[in-house]
């Protein structure tokens, strides 16, 4: 039994201690037209779509495939709901080892880029060049330049490797009530301004002012709004005083007892905002509908502004919301998607699921169309939604920022529990998303 | 009456090499009748242990062979070591309490006659529950804000906690900061092992109730007579004589707790470093991170420890146990 056990270890420190070498491999860390078409179809006979929207939307995005299917594409899309994004991702990712894929998928810029180094993402390019099925310059310059150029890979040749889908901006919302109960009218314009609220409504109600949502795009945004950045080329800038900036506030907020946690994955943020417990969260427009249906017994008494800035005349805000990427399978499923995505972000269909959903259109013709004036004035925090898509700023593309993301949340979890100073939590943040941006 | 011995003789004989034959074929029979079991467990089990080598030695995302790489990255990377040392205060928190609990309520529940059959349910439902519905409840009670044990603590005038988002180590706040934070399991990781061990504890009981049945009674009544206490009484008797059940449940809840997921994952919906233990980590890397290389590499590196604590558990505590 020993000398089993022995030889089988030699065997293994045999096998590990080689040196680490190229060996014919399927995919490479650039894909290019050599590696394409190398992932059977899910479905051969439909181009199968995975995403996340449940219940009415869902059903909407299935009445705008159907449409879209009306048009005679080289093979229908089939829409599929698999869950959130993260869900997705995985899913996908499975497939590829799998070796078997759907047409195209919604994630972040970061999925993205695990699916372009594992050699599945295709890049749209040419699909949005060509002459017949692609867009004219007109309709291009109709988009909003940072939503398409998010989906642009500086490390990838800097091609399109993905396509803007449904897009919202980091909004701040704000209960009128409390404000009111803390003697303002107004919510605030800058940091400054947000801080001296939030310790007048702790002085004058005894209430904490706002529940921190702990996620990354949220810093990301606070950072963006102070001037800052979270990555140059590959290597992260968490160092960046701005950056610190961010952290230092957040500490200031709880060591004050002005702000708390709200436990991740839950939207106890949104609930304390409805009981007067807050007088702030900060979530995507998208949820623009979520606060309306809680506040609805008083609609007027709440609001959904852009999030303060450290300079209000250069104000910035992070960009969320999901591509769309379609994958290397057939080129009767990789036209459909293609058409697919066209047809979904052509002006008509983006005003109709903006309106539906509380997503933002893409196209800037959108903020001309009736239907959409008549929305906005009904709905007047969507149109300030809007207004921020052409200074909001989405996540680094960039391969390991899937990593970083959660390395964020915790660098920001130990500041607020006391765990970390932010000089600290920064410092040590830096060295962990650098390291791990490095290895890719 | 002699062609009837003949014929009983012939019999036995015919008898006898029927029955070397299946002596020697015993080997192939036995190979027969073993061989559903044996292709479950490779399919199943072996072959995924192998595989989960094989694609160790690679990055998987690119295709590229990566020899010891991953391995070595998983020695160097900080955040590995954190949920060994999560995984350790998971397994030094959960494994002797859940014993040392386990048996006295077993224990308790041997002795009492007054609804017996009530108590003993009442013990094994948690187990039966599932436990990711009983982790939701868990969390709307330890929710900050608005859980009731916080609005329990706070009208008795004290201080509410943040339990399953406190990444401060429990002894920091038990002594006011004295020590610090990132010393010891935090209060997050202690509301997990509080959560295993209700959870779990009603297999051991019932097992530890098993164990107590098969001791004589008259062991126990020998040592009444001889004056014995009633600790005496359960040091020097019962659990000597329980030491297989203990055994069996050490190495059992040992593997356990270095494969603990669910609790994990249900109770803590983003784990941070102080509650990610080396099955979320493993998760982590193939579900989140897409480095399935690495993330097989550090499972078998995980494999390999279960299997060192069992042997180890085995060479040293085996020896005190007392088979009859």
């Amino acid at each position: 039994m020993v000398r089993v056990s022995l030889a089988c270890a030699a065997v293994l420190a045999l096998v590990v201690s080689c040196t680490p070498r190229d060996v014919p491999a399927q995919d490479s860390a650039t894909p290019s037209s050599s590696t394409a078409k190398t992932f059977k179809p899910i479905d051969p006979t439909s181009a199968v779509c995975w995403d996340r929207n449940t219940l009415e939307t869902a059903k909407l995005l299935d009445s705008i495939a159907t449409e879209y299917n009306a048009t005679q594409p080289p093979v229908p899309i089939k829409l599929e709901y698999l869950g959130n994004y993260g869900d997705i991702f995985r899913k996908v990712s499975l497939s590829i080892q799998a070796r078997e894929l759907p047409a195209t998928a919604v994630g972040y810029e970061p999925m993205t880029s695990e699916y372009i180094v594992a050699g599945a993402a295709l890049p749209l390019d040419d699909y949005i060049a060509d002459p017949s099925a692609g867009l004219k310059a007109d309709e291009l310059a109709d988009f909003y330049p940072s939503v398409l150029e998010t989906n642009k890979f500086p490390q990838f040749e800097n091609r399109m490797y993905s396509f803007p889908f449904c897009k919202s901006v980091l909004m701040m919302y704000y209960n009128k009530r409390v404000l009111r109960e803390a003697g303002f009218d107004a919510p605030p314009q800058t940091w400054d301004e947000f801080l001296a609220q939030c310790r007048a409504i702790k002085s004058k109600t005894g209430k904490q002012a706002y529940a921190i949502n702990v996620d990354c795009s949220t810093i990301e945004g606070f950072i963006y709004s102070m001037g800052g950045e979270v990555v140059n080329g590959s290597v992260s800038t968490f160092d960046q005083p701005n950056v610190l900036a961010a952290f230092k506030l957040f500490d200031t907020l709880v060591k004050e007892g002005l702000a708390y946690q709200a436990p991740p994955g839950t939207y106890d943020d949104r609930e304390a905002f409805a009981h007067d417990r807050t007088a702030f969260f900060f979530r995507p427009s998208s949820h623009r509908p979520d606060a309306a249906a809680l506040m609805a017994a008083t609609p007027d008494d709440w609001g959904m502004t852009r999030i303060p800035q450290s300079d209000p005349n250069n104000p910035r805000t992070a960009l969320y919301g999901p591509n769309i990427c379609v994958f290397r399978t057939t080129d009767a499923h990789q036209k459909a998607a293609w058409g697919f995505i066209k047809h979904f972000t052509s002006p008509k269909v983006s005003v109709r699921w903006a309106i539906a959903t509380g997503y933002l259109p893409i196209r800037k013709s959108a903020a001309n169309d009736p239907d959409m004036q008549a929305f906005w004035e009904k709905w007047p925090q969507d149109r300030a939604a809007f207004d921020c898509l052409a200074f909001g700023k989405s996540q680094p593309n960039v391969v390991g920022w899937q990593q970083v993301r959660t390395l964020v949340e915790r660098a920001l979890t130990a500041v607020i529990s006391g765990l970390k100073t932010p000089e600290q939590a920064t410092a040590d943040l830096k060295k962990e998303a650098d390291k791990a941006l490095a290895a890719g | 009456m002699s062609a009837l011995v003949r014929f009983v003789d012939a019999g036995l004989e015919g008898l006898d090499i029927i029955l070397d034959r299946f002596h020697r074929r015993q080997g192939v029979i036995g190979a027969l009748l073993l061989s559903p079991s044996l292709i479950i467990l490779g399919v199943f089990a072996f072959f995924p242990l192998l595989y989960a080598i094989y694609i160790s030695l690679f990055d998987t995302r690119r295709g590229i062979y990566n020899g010891a790489g991953n391995y070595l990255r998983a020695f160097n990377e900080p955040e590995f070591w954190r949920s060994v040392k999560v995984t350790f205060y998971y397994a030094i928190g959960t494994v002797p309490l859940s014993l040392a609990i386990s048996f006295t309520i077993a224990w308790l529940l041997f002795r009492i006659v007054f609804a017996r059959s009530f108590f003993r349910t009442l013990y094994f439902l948690p187990y039966v529950t599932s436990a990711v519905a009983s982790a939701t409840v868990w969390r709307a009670l330890l929710r900050p804000q608005s859980g009731l044990i916080n609005l329990l603590l706070i009208n008795i005038g004290i201080e509410p906690q943040k339990w399953l988002i406190e990444p401060r180590g429990v002894l920091n706040i038990l002594t006011d900061g004295m020590i610090p934070p990132a010393i010891g399991p935090s209060l997050a990781l202690c509301c997990i092992i509080a959560f295993d061990i209700w959870h779990a504890s009603g297999f051991m009981i019932v097992v530890f109730l098993a164990g107590l049945s098969s001791i004589p009674k008259q062991l126990e009544e020998g040592a009444r007579l001889d004056g014995a206490s009633t600790w005496q009484v359960i040091r020097h008797v019962s659990l000597p004589l329980l030491s297989p059940t203990i055994f069996f449940l050490l190495i059992v809840s040992a593997i356990k707790s270095f494969q603990s997921f669910n609790s994990f994952y249900a109770l803590v919906s983003a784990p941070g470093d102080d509650t990610q233990n080396l099955i979320v980590y493993i998760y982590a890397q193939f579900y989140q991170n897409q480095r399935i290389g690495y993330g097989a590499a550090v499972a078998v590196l995980m494999c390999a420890a279960i299997v060192l604590l069992t042997i180890v558990q085995w060479r040293f505590v085996g020896r005190k146990v007392h088979y009859e």
